[in-house]
Parts: structure tokens; sequence; C-alpha cells
């Protein structure tokens, strides 16, 4: 559960790379490690991220892709957001199964792919279908996209009949999560026959236009507009928050609209080999999130073989209108009626460092690589996290303070990722 | 929104300004790969799935393509 919820979000960005991967027949590995800091004594939050993809021409204009990629996560959470909700961490670990398969049709000037995706684990289950299309307009230098995805998700949840929202119990990693067929979630009754556990629905409509507009002979630039609609649980069904006395399921509006704005510059460097690269984004929600993110990297050849990338990223978001420091719900009651203990819910500064390091083998004449490929290229990327968790109210009058009101917190070097991946083409 | 908008539709009708910017023997360096945006679609996938899950906000991330401006 930790990281299913992202999994419909990502599947978006698989429908609109169809095809964009490779110009010829190809695979690709990546295998991400991600490791984060926490509190309590239970052991920090390891990811382990593989993916396969492959492309093939399945005649002269139609290209099929298919791929898979798992999450195995294992670490602490906490089990209440309280102003200690430190001393409630407990391990668990899940892991989440994801295939997709997509078919593209290329013409001189446009493309149009569809796509399918299935994604499986325990306690989550995701179903999702999408298109996109693009066209070169005349002269080649502009490219206009558009995207739309439409996701059914399933959460398994506690069985809470009628009760209020205060009275709501939370799932426990105990309480079965049944399944039909793998993919479609089933209630389940307890030894009185009474309903235990149920599942919710979640549904993801996702669309998105690019222009991608060539600027000059050593510029191009891209602009992109994205909305997306969430309807159905999206609250965690494990997280339990402290509102007075009572420690109830957390509770989420169920509706979510986000809006995105986003630009991106690309500039050759002639004399230096290399490439400048500049990005930033305006976000915006219906729950009162907003956030701008700006990113800087530098792309450079190192000889004709090795490629060497470095970035910094900085991103800062405002709290939810309804996200209370724990010390306000547990003194104060709820902001209205709905109450989080949900970090990405509340005013945060987030900055990454990475640099990426690619060895690049291309075929030449008639030699191929490893006697087999057009290009052969190993990657080995690494991103270093630093988060600085804001107030969300007033500070001075908050006595149960905000140091460990989440696992992660005072802790300003965060985590990090470690990517290794390869990819070839024929 | 109206806002987020109204800022798309004014910049892309100046980036349409340079529809002949660039001519085919031009492309050499927007044909390069470091130039496409999302290069490494299994690279852009981690790290979405990496950051949905550290911050609220999420999408945005563009369609790859770029470089030489053509499909």
């Amino acid at each position: 559960m930790q990281l299913a919820r992202t999994a419909s979000l990502v599947a978006f960005a698989a429908v609109v790379s169809i095809g964009v991967a490779h110009a010829d027949d190809g695979i690709d590995v990546n295998t991400t490690w991600y490791q984060e800091q926490r509190q309590g004594g239970q052991g920090g939050l390891t990811v382990i991220h593989p993916q396969l993809d492959a492309t093939v021409d399945v005649g002269e204009h139609s290209i099929l892709s298919f791929g898979y990629a798992a999450d195995a996560v294992t670490g602490a959470t906490a089990k209440v957001y309280a102003v200690d909700a430190v001393s409630t961490a407990t391990p668990f670990s899940d892991l989440r199964h994801e295939g997709n398969l997509g078919l593209a049709f290329a013409g001189r000037r446009s493309k149009l792919a569809v796509s399918g995706a299935v994604g499986v684990e325990r306690d989550y289950l995701s179903l999702s279908v999408g298109a996109t299309g693009s066209v070169d307009l005349p002269g080649k230098n502009t490219n206009l996209a558009l995207a739309y995805s439409h996701a059914r998700d399933q959460v398994c949840d506690k069985s809470n009949g009628e009760l209020q929202p205060l009275e709501r119990r939370a799932l426990t990693g105990a309480d079965p999560c049944a399944k039909d067929y793998g993919v479609f979630g089933k209630d389940t009754v307890d030894a009185t026959m009474t309903l235990a556990t149920t599942w919710r629905d979640l549904s993801i409509d996702t669309a998105q236009g690019t222009l991608t507009q060539n600027l000059s002979p050593t510029t191009v630039m891209q602009l992109s507009l994205y909305g997306q609609v969430l309807d159905g649980f999206q609250s965690n069904p494990y997280r339990q928050v402290r509102v007075g006395p009572n420690e109830p399921q957390e509770h989420v509006p169920d509706t979510r609209a986000r809006v995105a704005i986003s630009i991106k510059l690309n500039r050759y460097l002639r004399k230096l080999h290399g490439a400048v690269h500049l990005s930033g984004r305006a976000y915006s929600d219906n729950w009162g999130v907003t956030s701008g993110t700006v990113e800087l990297a530098y792309s450079q050849y190192i000889g004709d073989s090795l490629l060497l990338r470095v970035r910094g990223r900085a991103y800062q978001q405002t709290a939810a209108t309804f996200f209370k420091d724990a010390f306000f719900y547990e003194t104060e009651s709820t902001a209205g009626a709905y109450f989080t203990g949900d970090r990405e819910l509340a005013p945060v500064r987030n900055a990454v460092i990475g640099g990426k390091l690619t060895l690049l083998s291309v075929a030449e004449d008639e030699h191929k690589v490893w006697g087999l490929f057009d290009r052969v290229d190993w990657n080995l990327k690494t991103d270093v996290f630093l988060l600085d968790e804001l107030p969300a109210d007033d500070e001075a009058a908050n006595l149960g303070g905000r140091a460990t009101q989440f696992l992660t917190s005072d802790q300003l070097l965060d985590a990090f990722e470690l990517q290794l991946g390869l990819r070839t083409s024929w | 929104m109206p806002r987020l908008t109204a800022l798309f539709v004014l910049c892309a009708a100046l980036a349409g300004c340079g529809r002949y910017a660039v001519r085919p023997n031009e492309k050499e360096f927007l044909a390069d790969p470091v130039m496409a945006f999302d290069g490494d679609p299994q690279e852009a996938s981690a790290d979405d799935h990496v950051l949905t899950n550290r911050e609220g906000a999420a999408g945005g991330a563009g369609a790859g393509g770029g470089g030489c401006g053509c499909n």
C-alpha cells in the first residue's frame, strides 16, 4: 500500500511513453534501489524496483511493446499519526506486480498508441487503459501530443458499515484481502459471518496536452498541461489519526482534481559537446495543495563512449486545507470533516541532487555491438534526497512539537536512490 | 486554473512563431540523444514513482519526444 497509490499515476507515464523508447526493436532493463531513513527503531524503508520493457516492430508501421515491473517494499510505518507517532512504528512488507501491453501505429508525421496495464498486490488492484496521439506540423519543428488514460482501482478496506468517520476502524496487516481471478477484489466475512473486509473503488482519469517546439538549431522547448480527476476512496486504510481521545482511520475527500503546467528547455552547447536542461512546473489541486518545482541539469559527453549528467531539483508545496500538525488534531479536533496523517499533504520542501553516468556502445559499419546490437547503453544513476518539513499551524502554539509526528521528521538528509540500467536496440 | 490555461495558450502561441526556425539540414544537434525530453522512459518512470510518494503533486512531466521535434 505504501507505493500502491502511485501505480496508476505512473501507469499514465507508461501510456505517454509508448513508442518513445525506441525507434528500433529493443529491450530495456532497469533496477532501482530506494532507501529512506526512518525513526522508531524498526529500520528504514527499502524499495527494490526492477523493470523490463521490450519494443518490437510488427509490420512497417506498427510497434508492439510490453513490460513488467515490481516493487518489493520492506520497512517501518507509523500506525497512528500523533505527536509521538514514532512510538507506534511497526514493520511491514509488501510486493506489487505490474504488467503493461501497448500497440503504436506510426505514420510519416503522426503516431497513435493504445495501451493497458494491470497492477496487483495484496491490498490494492489497478486496471488501466490509455491512448496517446501525436502529430508533427509542417516543417517538423512543432509536435503536438494528446494523451488520456482511465484507471479503475480497488483498495482493500476494513468493513466499517455505516460508522461515522470518527468511529471507523483501520485495516490491519492481519485482515484478509481476497480476490477473484487475482485482479478483482472480493469481500470477506469473519467466523460470525459478519463482513470483515471490503474493496473500495477509485477511478482515475488523466489527460495531458504537450507541445514540443524547436526554437533554434540548438534549442528545443516543451510545454505541457496536465489534468487529473480522482474519484473514490483515497485514504490510506491502515493509517489512524489521533483526534482528541479517538484514533479513527484517516478520512480524506472522495474527489480530487489536480492540474499542472510545466515548461522544459534543452540547449545544446556545441563548443562543450554538452547540453543544459531547464524545467519548471506549477501545480494546484482542489484539496489546497499548491507547489512549484524547478530543475537544472547538465549533460556532458566525455570522449565517444561516456555521457555524464548532473542535476539539482528543488520542490516546495503548501499543505492540504484539512491537514494539521498532530498536536492540533489531538487538542483542537479536526479541520472540518476531514483528517489525515499523510506527509504528502503536509507542507514540505524537497531537494534532489544526483548524477548519471552512461557507457555508450554504438555499432560501426557492419560491426554490431556484441555481434547483435546496434546500440547498447549501460546506465548508473544516483540521487540524494533532502527533506525539510514545515509547520502547518502556529509553531509557537504547538506545545507538542513536530519532531516525532512523522517517522521521517528531523532528518535533513532523508533518502538516496541508486539505479542500474541496460538499454539495447537492434 | 484559468490563469494556468491562459499561460499555456500564451506560451504555445509564442512557440508557434518558431515554425520556420530550423531547416532540416540544421537539426544535427537537435537530433542528439541528450536533447530528447525523458529519453529514458524507465528512468523517468522510476523517478516519478519515488517522487509521487514523497510529494503531494503529480503529473506534468510531458510526453517525451523532442530532440529533432519529429515523430
